[in-house]
């Protein structure tokens, strides 16, 4: 790593440090019942998106919060908010941050295992007709 | 909402979303607040603003941040070029669907 990565490792932790703190703040700002529902699908957020990616998780959460607090604001109750399903907009929601999940190399993996033995089927075929 | 309906709007509340924001920027709460009023009333805000999200991270759409009296600043969506070119699909592909279905639908009469 050169020192100019590592310094920018460096700020970039801080930055979201403070980004994490400023979020924390937030929330306690909140309306109690709009809180508690942000809360509660933050905490769902966390262990089921599996993201990695330090920016791309806080992008998440000031993403998530936004919603809470516009709804607060123009009073929208928080059934409305997350819907008569709130397991199913959570999984909704995380997919806007997919490209941060761990699972992310997985996927990549299993689409290169899938496209190399087609290509390579191809390949076959292709050999055949030069054969007949 | 039934179940039938709110897997039939995942695959199109793209397109309707879009539709609605041609010539008519709008922010999230007055999209939901049409959406209901098109009868889509179990509609979650927050699915809304999934889409939001969304459809500005595939640049569908403009973004201008409006502050607001209440709560944080609103965020106004216009619809811009590669969103019209995506709505344009959106529309080729929903006819073609549509009248495969039609189709099956009078087929058995």
């Amino acid at each position: 790593m050169s020192i100019r990565s590592m310094f920018e490792a460096v700020v970039g932790e801080l930055e979201l440090k403070k980004r994490w703190r400023q979020l924390k703040a937030r929330k306690q700002q909140l309306p109690e019942n709009h809180r508690k529902a942000h809360d509660a699908v933050e905490r769902y957020l966390m262990y089921s998106a599996g993201i990695a990616d330090g920016a791309i998780v806080t992008a998440m959460a000031e993403d998530l919060l936004e919603l809470f607090e516009q709804g607060a604001a123009d009073g929208t109750p928080v059934s409305a908010i997350v819907g008569d399903d709130p397991v199913e907009f959570a999984e909704e929601f995380a997919r806007n941050y997919s490209e941060g999940a761990w699972i992310k190399k997985e996927r990549a993996r299993l689409e290169d295992a899938i496209n190399s033995i087609t290509d390579s089927d191809l390949d076959k075929l292709d050999h055949r007709k030069d054969e007949s | 909402m039934g179940k039938q309906m709110t897997e039939m709007l995942k695959g199109t509340l793209e397109g309707i979303v879009l539709a609605f924001l041609t010539g008519n920027p709008a922010y999230g709460y007055e999209i939901t607040t049409w959406l209901r009023s098109q009868g889509f009333t179990e509609i979650a805000e927050g699915t809304v603003y999934a889409l939001l999200v969304r459809i500005e991270k595939n640049g569908l759409v403009d973004v201008e941040k409006r502050p607001s009296e209440k709560g944080p600043p609103r965020k106004v969506y216009s619809l811009n070029a590669d969103g019209e070119k995506y709505l344009e699909e959106f529309w080729t592909t929903w006819g073609f669907l549509a009248e495969r279905l039609e189709n099956l639908r009078t087929e058995g009469k």
